[in-house]
């Protein structure tokens, strides 16, 4: 009995801590704001699971990340300008081929951000592996070269995010109103946190890049080029940003050069919350950090952010390293 | 005589007699004297902006050059030193000696709780931690100054009046064909103050405390074997250099009577103190002289060379795109530096002499 409740209380309390909010706030209200703070988490994880994972596998402070965040948004307006400009798939009506140009328009963003990660590593990280403090001066330099390319080429202004046509508006189900894109959102989100577990956990790929953070000598006596995988590694990294830049940028409905640098700091506390280099750490954190979020920002809209630092203090005064803190 | 004593004293023989000596006076003398022989505000605006910035530079360079940890919120304390020297004298208008010495008092005794307590609860794991929670405060600390308008006045700042002779349009009079206005008056007194800064930041690494940082600095494991509680002497040090980087916040806002969040918190100021400790070189408190003079005159500078370059190319637009975004420059010298340089100027031209010397 008493084993059994020691079990269970951990779970108990966080369900009740989430469910509190309902005292004060009409369960329809409730629904759309937990709605919507389930989909700023599963962004927030996106960009936070890029950075856990870069500093979990190659030990790299990347603050360059952000910039590679803001890249990700702008290809993906760029690309999704054009390719509507062609096709005119956005502004249809069918919802198929709004998915399909939304999709495109992450892809390309991703990959070529991919490149760009490529670039980055092999031409600045790579010389400073193994010095922290090398690596925050050279990523920040990094960051700040990124950033001004983004005014160079797009131009300092904000832009106004094209967003799909079926993608605004919302449902309403039962009385409750649930915005279309966030349920995108979290959909997309999971997908991709289910698709890097599996290939972490499952597959030999991930197998060797796990054993290459535990013992990087015996991974390349194996026979295996671990640099190879550490490009990879940050390649992935890139991209995750990138979508994550992306899908923010149609959430918010606009970009700007420096959106980077505010995202970030939210990523830099789920990652430290969930633990470095873990991601369901990241996904858990993500969520606490994006549901506290909202539900307090509707309450008092001033504390928001407070609440998010809060957490931040409360958790690593628990747990030094993090909720999970194995790299898992 | 030990070792270590036989050191020092040939050290202390050989102290006023080293060029790096003469340097250092020739320095102050030019600082003292910037009032009187330059007549453009321009000028004095940039000098004074290298001292507040070569004090505020060496108060980082304790924590990063001399303890050997990361923080990527040390603007946090400047800016907590200007908003309530701000909030003092602009949002209570409590105009006088006395509240602004209260000012300063009280953002140093905030500065030092606050970084103690980000100190005992993100040091006490891994060093790099830190370096995450501090920026993640400082972005807090920004966000909070933009939205608190009642307090903070939000973006548009808090611009204020300064008591008796510190005001801008004070005048003291003629006194040998030179004019003595509030200005200068606040000039001094800020050089005063960055002095006796840079004095206690001198003692306080080449004092016992401060050996004990560098030990931590160049060998962690060590210094624990040898019982120092490490992770103390580093939250004593953050908060020395915290508690210094307020008092250079506050001297900032009374030289340029205005404070926003845009103008002492913003995390492009970080860079720029991250860029003159590169530049300077980390682990030398006189680098940070050079590498805020270098920064600062190119800042002074380059707003001549925009003109320049538009003038030459008329019409092409990439051309002054590029002329415009000199932080892209910036970017591209930090790497440039950290690669090549990675002891900055000062380290670098000490390392050229002592091997000049050995050979």
């Amino acid at each position: 009995m008493d084993d059994q409740f020691k079990k269970w209380a951990p779970k108990f309390i966080v369900v009740g801590i989430f469910l509190s909010p309902l005292l004060l706030i009409s369960p329809k209200t409730y629904i759309t704001l937990t709605i919507s703070g389930l989909a700023m988490g599963m962004l927030l994880f996106l960009v936070a699971s890029g950075f856990s994972l870069i500093f979990g596998f190659l030990s790299v402070l990347n603050l360059a990340h952000g910039a590679l965040f803001t890249w990700g948004a702008y290809i993906g307006f760029s690309a999704f300008t054009l390719m509507n400009k062609w096709t005119g798939w956005g502004g249809s009506d069918s919802i198929f081929s709004n998915i399909a140009i939304f999709l495109l328009a992450l892809i390309v963003a991703g990959l070529l951000v991919a490149i760009l990660g490529i670039i980055t590593e092999r031409l600045v990280i790579r010389p400073v592996y193994g010095s922290h403090l090398f690596q925050i001066f050279i990523t920040v330099g990094a960051m700040t070269v990124m950033e001004e390319l983004i005014r160079i080429v797009w131009g300092p202004n904000d832009e106004v995010m094209p967003v799909p046509l079926s993608f605004m508006g919302s449902w309403d189900l039962f009385d409750v109103v649930v915005s279309k894109y966030p349920l995108i959102a979290i959909i997309i989100g999971f997908i991709l946190y289910l698709a890097i577990f599996t290939i972490l956990k499952k597959t030999k790929l991930g197998t060797i890049v796990r054993a290459g953070v535990e013992n990087p000598e015996m991974v390349q006596v194996m026979g295996h080029n671990i640099y190879r995988y550490f490009t990879g590694v940050f390649a992935v990294g890139s991209a995750l940003a990138a979508i994550g830049g992306g899908m923010w940028a149609t959430f918010v409905k606009s970009i700007h050069p420096a959106m980077g640098g505010e995202v970030i700091i939210f990523a830099l506390i789920v990652a430290i919350i969930g633990g470095l280099g873990s991601m369901t750490g990241s996904v858990v954190g993500a969520l606490l950090v994006g549901l506290s979020y909202n539900y307090v920002a509707y309450l008092v809209p001033k504390a928001a952010l407070g609440i998010t630092m809060l957490l931040l203090v409360i958790i690593l005064s628990i747990r030094p390293t993090g909720l999970f803190p194995e790299g898992t | 005589m030990n070792p270590v004593q036989q050191f020092r004293s040939t050290e202390k023989k050989a102290r006023f007699r080293s060029p790096s000596f003469f340097l250092r006076i020739i320095l102050l003398a030019f600082f003292i004297f910037t009032p009187l022989l330059f007549r453009s505000f321009e000028v004095l605006d940039v000098v004074l902006k290298i001292i507040i910035f070569s004090a505020l530079v060496a108060s980082y360079d304790v924590i990063l050059g001399y303890t050997g940890i990361v923080s990527l919120g040390h603007v946090l304390y400047f800016g907590i030193g200007s908003y309530f020297v701000g909030i003092f004298m602009g949002k209570l208008g409590w105009i006088s000696y006395s509240h602004l010495a209260l000012s300063f008092l009280i953002a140093i005794v905030i500065s030092g709780i606050l970084s103690v307590l980000i100190g005992l609860f993100s040091l006490r794991i891994r060093a790099i931690f830190f370096a995450m929670v501090t920026l993640a405060f400082m972005e807090f600390a920004f966000i909070l100054s933009s939205q608190l308008r009642s307090i903070t006045g939000g973006d548009d700042g808090i611009s204020f009046k300064l008591p008796g002779i510190l005001a801008v349009d004070y005048n003291l009079g003629r006194f040998l064909g030179i004019e003595f206005t509030g200005r200068m008056v606040s000039y001094y007194l800020i050089l005063i103050v960055s002095v006796i800064l840079f004095l206690l930041m001198l003692r306080f690494v080449h004092s016992p405390v401060g050996r004990v940082l560098q030990s931590i600095r160049d060998n962690e494991p060590r210094s624990i074997a040898l019982g120092y509680r490490t992770y103390l002497f580093q939250v004593i040090a953050s908060s020395f250099a915290s508690c210094i980087a307020a008092v250079t916040g506050g001297c900032y806002a009374i030289w340029v009577c205005y404070v926003s969040p845009d103008s002492s918190l913003n995390v492009s100021i970080m860079v720029d103190v991250l860029l003159m400790v590169i530049v300077g070189g980390m682990g030398t408190l006189y680098g940070s002289i050079y590498g805020a003079a270098f920064l600062m005159i190119t800042r002074a500078f380059l707003p001549k060379l925009q003109v320049l370059i538009a003038s030459i190319l008329p019409g092409v637009p990439m051309a002054t795109r590029l002329s415009e975004r000199w932080l892209f420059y910036f970017g591209l010298l930090f790497i440039i530096i950290v690669y090549f340089f990675p002891k900055g100027i000062v380290g670098t031209v000490q390392e050229f002499f002592s091997r000049k010397k050995n050979n």
